[in-house]
């Protein structure tokens, strides 16, 4: 299939990576330039490049990661012909179907190629995948996307009707996949196509519960046995990073706080208009160490409001809180014990009120704040795919076998006949 | 490419018949897999089930249903679904208890003159008092329950990845660290496994997925596990997949002392004074060790020159351990795949590994499977189900390139220049005036925010 070398080669089909919902495929093509909303690249400078490389454009504005196409990144770049399967599906039936190195398997309809290309990755060179494509246009890209992944020597493409005209092979698959909108009509063809030497497998792959009720009919009168069905999906889950929560103990507290703060500011606006009228009485006599105590009350007055403000926004933000959160918290406490002690001797000096904050919150920062990680599942996923109906057919020798034996009923046992000693 | 070709590829691989030395999984009436060795020549004992003679299944194909009767084993056709016909049965005439039709003693006596169990069944529905005022699914399930309890019969379960880890989640899923048949199909598919492809594999889940690793490489490519034991490790799971040699021999396994690059091998150091054997058996004994000492080398010189196309990790030990020791090992655009019964390790290593940009979008998942009973008129999906088959992390290494700036870049930087703000703000003592730094303000937080700024980081966002 694709390219195995370690650095990417003219010619090689790249998958570029541009975020998780911008991924797509690029076919290297010296000459070509690749110009996104991440940059422009010119091809001729990704070739010797190393699979997997993050690659700055050309401009210094964005950058692009170029990966080693899989079928699993290819089937999120590829372009939608139809609807596609998508990992979980596919990866459950590969699984159930048993479909493994040298398995030969058949596939209808191929539709985009999602199925296609994980199923020839994981058979390889040593098997084989039939596929089987109703609509001419869709066969013919689909045909020259293989092509040019060179899987040829893996995948046969047909344009037909299964339903109509059947398979090109006959009692040659272990294995067949069905995405048809009416694959009890395939039924009795895949019979044919799957080998009669041993138990052989079938999966039909139908979105709809009345589509399931036709199929298994179709499989039970075609001879088909253990049918059974599933239904798969993949939740991906999101996961953020947050500070320990804090406990209502301690809103509880900064509340407190709020609310002895706006007493004290309360208080001492009294106190400031009271003295103001006492001040214009006698503004010439005052001196600058009046002036400078309500310079200090007014600071403290700015200072109350704004911590009402940031005390507010933590609380209403205490779920998405930043990382700084916490020795916030440290930090507003300090100043808290220190504010209340300018607020009973107004002399203090500021400069030590700021050196002793300082000194009390610097262990705190300096150690690493704890991260618990939480996840939970993405707020919207897929709900559903399609229902998966499996179903097993077996040999045509033991199928014989078994219907002779129930025809002929063997002589009742005699138990005491022959006497043979158990060996263990 | 065209119609007809195809027909020219038949297999020429023959069939995989049952065969002596075979480990083998059996569906017994009550609907529990057993799992035993078949030994040529010995008798199988069922229990209330019967017993027969091993040699009966040698040869046959899996996935066959036998009655057994005098030891000896016949192939019956396996089960088919018919329409049941609705009738004006309700059930609700049906006294309860007083039910029982036939006595203990009574079946007993039956099982022992060899009756068949189909027989059995009549007579117990013959004289079951109720049997005709119950509905026809009723009926059905009645007859299910009974055949469950005397039928001697038996199927063989073919040994395929999804059935072989089917029967170990049964059986103990926490042996499997709750890797369930979707869960590993995903692991496997995730991980891009192909054959020809080198693999690496930290696998404390009784080896199921070094038996996915192995049955998708197919004795093709390579596989470097590394295990928490001196001597290669027993992975129990493997017995069930019965892999011919070939499949298995493209294995190698290494364990965290002898992994790291640090660690000196004991077994060479050994051998430089064991220059004169005495005896012949001293001989072998010291070439033995010269092989085992040569194979360890090799392997070793094998994982440190890495270019590994991928890793999967199903471990009880610290994750993120594991892929930083790994890690270099690993090719770039390799994929990595960690499984774990519990979200919160992978969330944890998922937090850890999306601030390292060596690895390409980390993300997790967690698999959904519901299985449906199917019978016309009476689908719906089954009433017990498995709650979770784990979680998992998928990410791909990349090569990073620091110099490169992004979107991603900018917001982050933007983001830290907004929650600078936020500190400063909330920090911002009573006599600072404003714009003063606060000195607490985490320097290299600081230093990386304003290496951005100065980085021509130009987004289109």
């Amino acid at each position: 299939m694709w390219s195995t070398a370690r650095e990417i080669a003219e010619g090689d089909l790249v998958i570029v990576w541009m975020t998780r919902d911008l991924v797509q495929p690029l076919a290297i093509s010296s000459g070509k330039e690749l110009n996104t909303r991440f940059g422009v690249y010119r091809h001729a400078e990704l070739i010797g490049v190393p699979y997997g490389s993050k690659i700055g454009s050309r401009n210094g504005k964005g950058f692009i990661h170029l990966l080693r196409p899989t079928p699993e990144l290819w089937t999120l770049a590829l372009p939608h012909r139809t609807q596609i399967l998508y990992l979980a599906d596919i990866a459950f039936i590969t699984s159930w179907l048993d479909i493994k190195p040298g398995s030969h398997v058949i596939e209808a309809g191929t539709g985009s190629g999602s199925f296609s290309h994980s199923t020839a990755r994981t058979v390889g060179p040593t098997g084989h995948l039939w596929s089987y494509e109703f609509h001419e246009a869709r066969a013919n890209k689909a045909r020259e996307e293989f092509s040019s992944h060179g899987m040829d020597e893996i995948v046969t493409l047909t344009h037909r009707n299964v339903c109509k005209e059947g398979f090109t092979v006959v009692d040659t698959v272990d294995s067949v996949f069905l995405d048809l909108p009416a694959p009890w009509d395939a039924v009795e063809h895949a019979k044919k196509a799957l080998r009669k030497d041993r138990a052989t497998r079938i999966c039909c792959f139908s979105p709809c519960m009345e589509q399931v009720q036709r199929t298994i009919i179709a499989l039970n009168d075609a001879g088909f046995t253990e049918i059974t069905m599933y239904e798969t999906l993949i939740r991906p889950h999101q996961v953020d990073v947050t500070p320990p929560l804090p406990t209502v103990s301690t809103i509880g507290n900064q509340l407190k706080e709020m609310e002895a703060r706006r007493e004290a500011k309360r208080l001492r606006q009294i106190a400031n208009s009271r003295s103001r009228g006492d001040k214009r009485k006698r503004e010439e006599t005052e001196d600058s160490a009046e002036d400078q105590s309500a310079e200090k009350r007014h600071a403290d007055e700015v200072d109350g409001s704004g911590k009402r403000v940031r005390t507010e926004v933590s609380v209403t933000q205490e779920l998405d809180a930043t990382l700084t959160e916490q020795p916030t918290t440290a930090r507003r406490a300090n100043a808290v014990t220190t504010t209340s002690d300018a607020g009973a001797g107004p002399g203090t000096d500021g400069q030590n009120l700021t050196a002793h904050v300082v000194k009390e919150e610097t262990p705190e920062s300096g150690l690493p704040p704890s991260k618990p990680s939480v996840s939970k599942a993405f707020p919207e996923v897929r709900g559903h795919t399609s229902y998966l109906t499996f179903a097993i057919l077996l040999p045509a020798s033991a199928i014989a076998e078994a219907s002779t034996n129930m025809e002929s009923p063997t002589t009742e046992p005699t138990p005491e006949a022959e006497v043979t000693p158990a060996t263990s | 490419m065209d119609a007809g070709e195809g027909s020219s590829k038949n297999a020429t691989e023959p069939v995989r018949t049952i065969q002596s030395g075979d480990t083998i999984l059996l569906r017994i009436p009550s609907g529990d897999v057993r799992t035993l060795k078949l030994e040529k020549g010995g008798t199988i004992n069922l229990g209330k089930f019967g017993s027969f003679y091993s040699n009966e299944l040698i040869g046959q194909p899996f996935g066959l249903t036998y009655d057994i009767s005098d030891k000896k084993l016949e192939v019956i056709p396996p089960r088919t679904f018919q329409e049941v016909e609705e009738t004006d049965a309700t059930n609700e005439l049906i006294v309860d208890g007083q039910v029982q039709p036939l006595s203990l003693e009574e079946i007993e006596a039956l099982k022992k003159s060899g009756v068949p169990a189909s027989e059995i069944i009549q007579r117990q529905i013959d004289q079951h008092k109720n049997f005709q005022l119950k509905t026809e699914y009723s009926k059905e399930k009645y007859k299910k329950r009974k055949e469950a309890k005397y039928s001697k019969s038996f199927s063989t379960i073919k040994p395929t990845l999804f059935n072989v880890c089917d029967y170990w989640f049964k059986k103990d899923q926490s042996r499997l660290r709750d890797i369930r048949p979707d869960t590993l199909s995903q692991i496997l598919n995730m991980a891009n496994i192909r054959p020809g492809g080198r693999y690496l594999a930290v696998d404390d889940a009784s080896g199921i997925v070094v038996a996915g690793l192995l049955e998708r490489l197919g004795g093709q490519g390579r596989l470097i596990t590394i295990c928490d034991v001196e001597s290669p490790p027993a992975y129990p799971v493997l017995t069930q997949m019965n892999f011919s040699k070939e499949v298995i021999s493209i294995m190698s396994s290494l364990n965290w002392a002898t992994a790291d690059e640090e660690y000196t091998p004991v077994l060479t150091m050994a051998d430089a004074n064991a220059d004169t054997p005495k005896s012949e058996s001293q001989r072998s004994r010291v070439n033995k060790r010269k092989s085992m000492a040569s194979a360890l080398t090799q392997t070793r010189e094998e994982l440190f020159a890495g270019e590994f196309d991928g890793l999967i990790v199903a471990s009880q030990y610290d994750p993120f351990s594991i892929l930083e020791k790994l890690m270099p090992y690993l090719a770039g655009s390799a994929s990595i795949v960690v499984h774990s019964p519990y979200v919160q390790i992978v969330s944890d290593l998922q937090a850890k590994l999306r601030d390292i940009p060596t690895y390409l979008a980390p993300a997790i998942s967690e698999a959904w499977l519901r299985q449906y009973q199917i019978l016309p008129g009476r689908t719906h999906p089954l009433m017990n189900a498995s709650g979770s088959g784990g979680f998992i992390l998928h990410t791909i290494k990349v090569y990073d390139d620091p110099s490169a700036s992004s979107v991603n870049t900018h917001r982050r930087a933007k983001k830290a220049r907004s929650e600078q703000l936020v500190s400063r703000l909330s920090s911002t003592a009573p006599e600072q005036t404003p714009g003063q730094r606060e000195p607490a303000i985490d320097i290299a937080a600081q230093s990386a925010a304003i290496q951005m700024e100065v980085d021509p980081s130009n987004t289109p966002s």
